[in-house]
């Protein structure tokens, strides 16, 4: 293994522990309420920057795959009982389809035409869940958790260490990515499909592995919301705020390696929790908005951007 | 060094300002969030500034057991998935000695099973049934629903003896629209009524009279409308322009807006005939002592919050809900929740919007919903609405101020 690896897989290994120890620690419950959402955020950051980031293509259909996810666990929960891994692993497979599907109608269109057909696709699977009445339909549908496993005392704290896990298995598979022929491929065709298929790379493939991905993630990252939130309702699961935050972290940390993504969904995951308790009105929306702008403005290739030119004027300096 | 000195002058400063608190009688804290950006804004401010109104009140009288009454509050953007992490927060990190749910039925859904492991007191804010499978006997609403199908049964009850014999339902499909929709169904069947036309409608539909033809030519005695606001609006103006047939004798029963300041002025007379349920409305029965402080207090107060001028629907009740854990305090002689839920269950409480005493499900235990007539209403005038006479009470009998105008089309003129 190289040596970034080994770092990599110890600072995972590090993070999984502080996690696991947090839940036996910290009594409090707030840390894990909000530090789910976080981690929540960067799972979908992550995924979506695997078809969004590598291969430029802009997925706005992030809350349909969310949804599809919440409602999956939901289904699976009302039907069979079935426990947690079983609804994330089914989430994943929903997506996974999901990401299939879109890849083979949508990869054909691309920029605009793309992003338009996947608010399309979010329109549609909602309206589909409101007249679905089994799993709530338009009314919603209020769950009772299950017992909690051992060692965990209480479900949030479980809830957090799998968003946890989550997190690991996200980065993993998109550092993999970028690291591989497959990264390599994406980029290739990021910056002209047409030349890169006249070189033989495989684009459409390529293309429907990240949608299957990236769809896969997304999905299985919804999944535990029905249990963390005992609620579901088709308009707070397909919230466009989904896709237009995941979006906007991804943007905000940087696409172009795996870790802007994880940095944007912290440094706007915190910044929205930390406003949800401080300002706590418009005026948080408005401070989002401004902070987008800045980072449009000052650093437009995110904050992953920002560093590297940063570090390569200071290589010149000393040149 | 500088930036030492200030390090120090802040941590000072910081230090002074715990330790004089600490020193103060800590206050008691209510703590909840409120809808104060997205869908549900416009009523969360209201409601909100109903409970600030209240709250000054107790102050002004001295607060509660020797002790300052302070809120905390946060804005929940209108979203379900929001309110956990803030409850946990107000739990836990703030502690909180009392909570208030946020207003509507989605944003406090999903805290009905937390509350309920907390073992904490919930006093509800206008969502419709959020505790019927959940079953947390310490819940109590201070929305006058009363039981799940005193509204629609008020509303056909009216229709009925107007001579209705046949309904059509037309709701949006939307959580608190299809639950009224559902209750309306089983009340027709319960009344032997057919029902002749049943269609929901997407949120976001606008243009209504493709609709409302379909409708028309089902010739309905009695419509039944289950809207949000924005759809409210293009259902009356629909019905406006092409009409909804001689033989309908009640329209209204659920639309959510026309109680509204600003929806019922950009209406205006498109509001005439529509009977719709309603809360509390300016009629000479519905005052109670209080009753007309909170308004002038409120109506002043409104103009500075930018939020809802007449407030008639939300504020009161938020009034109300801060009285009754006043109450309930008061009698309890301490914060003690098991002690306070039972208070609030086994007593009857004197409020601003009459007397309250809850069901064992902690909704009120009789409906205390009204079915008003809209009559002579005019074109851009938001006063109006304060004088008795522009929304006639039909339904309960003991608040009633006038009689149904029927059929529809007549009441309208």
């Amino acid at each position: 293994m190289k040596r970034s690896g080994i770092y990599f897989w110890t600072g995972a290994a590090l993070f999984l522990g502080a996690a696991l120890l947090m839940t036996q620690v910290i009594g409090n419950q707030y840390p894990f309420f909000a530090g789910y959402v976080i981690l929540q955020f960067i799972v979908l950051a992550v995924a979506w920057s695997i078809l969004g980031g590598y291969a430029g293509y802009v997925n706005f259909g992030t809350a349909a795959f969310f949804g599809m996810g919440v409602y999956t666990a939901v289904f699976l929960f009302k039907a069979f009982g079935a426990p947690l891994p079983v609804q994330i692993a089914a989430a994943a497979a929903v997506g996974a389809l999901m990401g299939f599907a879109l890849g083979l109608l949508t990869l054909r269109m691309q920029g605009i035409f793309f992003s338009i057909a996947t608010i399309a696709a979010t329109i549609i699977i909602e309206t589909a869940i409101t007249n679905w009445r089994y799993v709530g339909g338009a009314a919603g549908i209020q769950l009772q958790r299950p017992a909690v496993t051992a060692p965990f005392d209480n479900y949030v704290e479980m809830l957090f260490f799998v968003q946890a896990m989550l997190v690991v298995l996200a980065v993993a598979v998109s550092r993999y990515i970028q690291r591989s022929w497959m990264g390599r491929g994406l980029q290739a065709l990021k910056d002209d499909e047409l030349a890169a298929e006249c070189t033989g790379v495989p684009t459409l493939r390529l293309k429907l592995m990240a949608c299957v991905i990236s769809g896969a993630l997304l999905c299985a990252a919804g999944a535990p919301a029905a249990m963390y939130l005992q609620y579901a309702d088709p308009a707070s699961a397909f919230n466009l705020n989904y896709s237009v935050s995941t979006l906007a972290m991804s943007l905000i940390g940087g696409t172009a390696h795996w870790a802007g993504p994880v940095i944007g969904a912290i440094v706007l995951g915190t910044t929205q929790q930390l406003l949800t308790v401080t300002i706590s009105s418009e005026v948080n929306v408005l401070v989002l908005g401004v902070m987008l702008v800045l980072f449009v403005v000052a650093a437009p290739e995110g904050i992953i951007g920002l560093v590297r030119k940063i570090r390569r004027k200071r290589n010149e300096g000393e040149g | 060094m500088k930036r030492r000195t200030l390090l120090g002058g802040t941590f000072a400063v910081a230090m002074f300002g715990l330790a004089s608190t600490a020193l103060a009688q800590q206050p008691i804290k209510i703590g909840m969030s409120m809808a104060q950006t997205g869908g549900l804004a416009g009523g969360g401010k209201a409601s909100l500034l109903g409970i600030e109104v209240w709250r000054d009140d107790v102050n002004a009288r001295g607060g509660l057991l020797g002790r300052k009454v302070e809120l905390v509050v946060y804005d929940d953007k209108s979203s379900a998935s929001e309110t956990p992490a803030i409850y946990s927060k107000l739990l836990d990190v703030d502690k909180v000695d009392i909570l208030f749910a946020p207003y509507a039925t989605v944003p406090t859904a999903p805290l009905m099973p937390l509350v309920k492991q907390r073992g904490m007191l919930l006093m509800g804010n206008f969502s419709f049934q959020v505790n019927s499978k959940v079953g947390h006997d310490m819940w109590f609403n201070n929305a006058p629903w009363g039981p799940a199908d005193s509204w629609a049964s008020s509303f056909l009850d009216l229709g009925q003896k107007a001579g209705g014999k046949s309904i059509a339902l037309l709701a949006a499909d939307q959580e608190f629209a299809q639950n009224l929709a559902k209750t309306a169904r089983e009340v027709a069947t319960k009344l032997g009524m057919q029902v002749v036309f049943d269609q929901a409608y997407p949120p976001s539909t606008v243009e209504f009279s493709g609709i409302l033809r379909a409708l028309k030519a089902a010739k309905p005695d009695i419509v039944y409308v289950a809207s949000y606001p924005p759809d409210s609006a293009g259902i009356l103006r629909a019905v406006n322009e092409i009409g909804i047939g001689d033989n309908v004798k009640l329209f209204g029963g659920g639309m959510v807006g026309l109680q509204f300041g600003t929806v019922m002025e950009n209406l205006g007379s498109l509001l005439n005939g529509v009977v719709n349920y309603n809360t509390w409305l300016p009629e000479p029965n519905m005052y109670n002592e209080g009753t007309k402080a909170f308004f002038e207090t409120y109506t002043k107060r409104a103009v500075e919050a930018k939020v809802d001028p007449l407030g008639y629907y939300l504020a009161p009740y938020g009034y109300a809900s801060g009285q009754m854990i006043e109450q309930a305090i008061k009698a309890v002689g301490s914060l003690d929740q098991k002690a306070l839920a039972k208070y609030l269950r086994e007593n009857t409480h004197k409020t601003i919007v009459g007397p309250i005493t809850f069901a064992a499900d902690g909704e009120w235990k009789e409906s205390g919903v009204v079915q008003a007539q809209f009559r002579g209403i005019k074109d851009k005038n938001i006063e109006q609405f304060r004088t008795p006479g522009r929304q006639v009470i039909l339904f309960p009998a003991k608040l009633k101020s006038g009689d149904l105008i029927t059929p529809f089309e007549a009441a309208r003129k």
